[in-house]
């Protein structure tokens, strides 16, 4: 068993499965979209406990696939921490260290997915213009004005909304959201969906917290600089 | 215009470099197309085919550079003309951006992804050498290609990640693009693990690259025609 662990082959296997059995959830998802829907708008370990489970037929191929996840993080911690043991040499260690880098990077973000998977929170619904709504946290999220700009043919253009968060009473952040422009405070996030101005002007607002972004946003920049310094020490070599 | 493209191309296969006049008009026609729409000329079936088709070419001079005519070229000239023709039968997106669309974000994951399949491509040709004349140094091509291609797709799914994540608020979305977008990235990471693996050096790895710039074209085109996603290409 640890051999099999150790084994390069084992890796190579568990992505050849990963590859099957996300091509096969690539077939699933839009044939049965009544489960699969709600993947995106509750968390993940929600998802799974009030829907997933009770279509293991349907869903089989998200559980395989988080079996070779786990059996391919296994893999990578074998594989890195042997090859990290033994003796090391300046002439080597970037070629040495790089990889590992990577797989270390690789962990991180499969660690921030299971984070953003179970904790956190993803809130969402419209609220009309000059409401309030209460959050997580004593929080107070009031919506002050909703803003739209047409072009000539009547097109939307533009659109954003200012917003007030409040904090255990008092005003803690305010600012515009927009299109890719979100309002971060506090480890949440308060993003403008969509909206309407008839009959009266609302929002369709969605607040979330994921404590696995930033994890996420760690791990590539190390994947990243893992990457580089292979494909640099690689390219002089070959 | 583009029609021009299908004179200017198949003179690389007299001269290689002569590619180097049909990617300088190539270029001209995509710049153009975005100061006449005021935007990143990356929108649409139309536009991403025809970057690839230029993004191809620059790889193809770039890696063929001191190379005399032959299959390189037989493979590589053929494959650009049939993305270019692809491009010219799609309808063109006018008008400018979407609001959504309006970041340094999308932008770069867009540029990123091309040229990345733009490397897989030429990475496949230099596959079918390796099988056709079994050199080596057909087969290191091979693999410089595809690591350089796997470090920019990288790169171009983690700004995808940023864009999501302030446009969506989740840097991952459960659809069948981005499914296929990691299938891509497996299988990449694959094929470096396995270029490690004795018994899969050589032939069985060169096939792997082949097949996988036809993954890299399904998750691309066919995901898109096939099955309903955020990504509209």
């Amino acid at each position: 068993m640890k051999n099999f662990f150790l084994s390069l082959k084992t890796a190579v296997w568990l992505l050849t499965c990963l590859i099957c059995v996300f091509f096969l959830g690539s077939y699933l998802m839009p044939a049965y979209r009544d489960v699969h829907g709600a993947m995106n708008d509750r968390l993940l370990f929600e998802w799974v406990e009030q829907v997933a489970l009770d279509h293991p037929w349907v869903t089989g191929w998200f559980f395989l696939a988080l079996t070779a996840l786990v059996l391919l993080t296994i893999n990578t911690l074998a594989c890195s921490i042997q090859a990290v043991r033994g003796k090391w040499s300046r002439e080597d260690f970037l070629l040495r260290i790089s990889p590992q880098l990577v797989h270390g990077a690789f962990l991180v973000i499969l660690l921030a997915h299971l984070l953003g998977a179970g904790w956190g929170y993803r809130l969402s619904g419209m609220l009309p213009e000059g409401a309030s709504v209460r959050l997580p946290g004593d929080r107070v999220l009031f919506l002050r004005e909703i803003r739209a700009e047409s072009d000539p043919r009547g097109y939307v253009r533009d659109w954003s909304a200012r917003i007030i968060l409040y904090e255990s009473g008092r005003p803690v952040a305010d600012g515009l959201l927009g299109p890719n422009a979100p309002l971060f405070y506090g480890g949440m996030g308060v993003y403008l969906k969509s909206f309407e101005l008839q009959p009266s002007p609302a929002a369709f607002l969605l607040v979330t917290r994921d404590p696995g972004a930033v994890w996420a946003l760690a791990g590539s920049v190390l994947f990243v600089i893992g990457t580089v310094i292979i494909l640099f020490l690689k390219w002089k070599k070959i | 215009m583009e029609l021009i493209l299908f004179i200017l191309y198949p003179l690389a296969l007299v001269r290689l470099r002569l590619v180097l006049i049909a990617l300088a008009v190539h270029g001209a026609l995509i710049i153009g197309s975005g100061v006449r729409y005021g935007r990143i000329p990356l929108i649409g079936t139309h536009d991403t085919l025809g970057f690839l088709a230029w993004s191809i070419g620059v790889v193809y001079l770039v890696f063929g550079w001191r190379r005399r005519r032959g299959l390189y070229s037989y493979l590589t000239i053929p494959l650009i003309l049939l993305l270019i023709a692809g491009s010219v039968i799609s309808p063109v997106m006018k008008g400018p951006l979407p609001p959504v669309l309006r970041t340094i974000w999308f932008e770069l994951h867009v540029i990123l992804s091309f040229v990345s399949y733009a490397l897989f491509a030429v990475g496949a040709v230099f596959g079918a050498l390796f099988l056709h004349d079994g050199e080596r140094e057909q087969e290191t091509n091979q693999y410089r290609n595809l690591l350089l291609g796997y470090v920019l797709f990288s790169v171009a799914m983690i700004f995808g990640g940023i864009w999501a994540h302030l446009a969506w608020g989740t840097y991952w979305l459960w659809t069948p693009k981005e499914l296929w977008t990691t299938i891509v990235w497996f299988f990449y990471s694959l094929y470096l693990h396995a270029r490690l693996v004795r018994g899969w050096t050589g032939r069985p790895v060169a096939w792997m690259g082949i097949a996988g710039f036809l993954i890299v074209m399904f998750t691309y085109v066919g995901v898109g025609l096939l099955m309903r996603s955020s990504h509209e290409f």
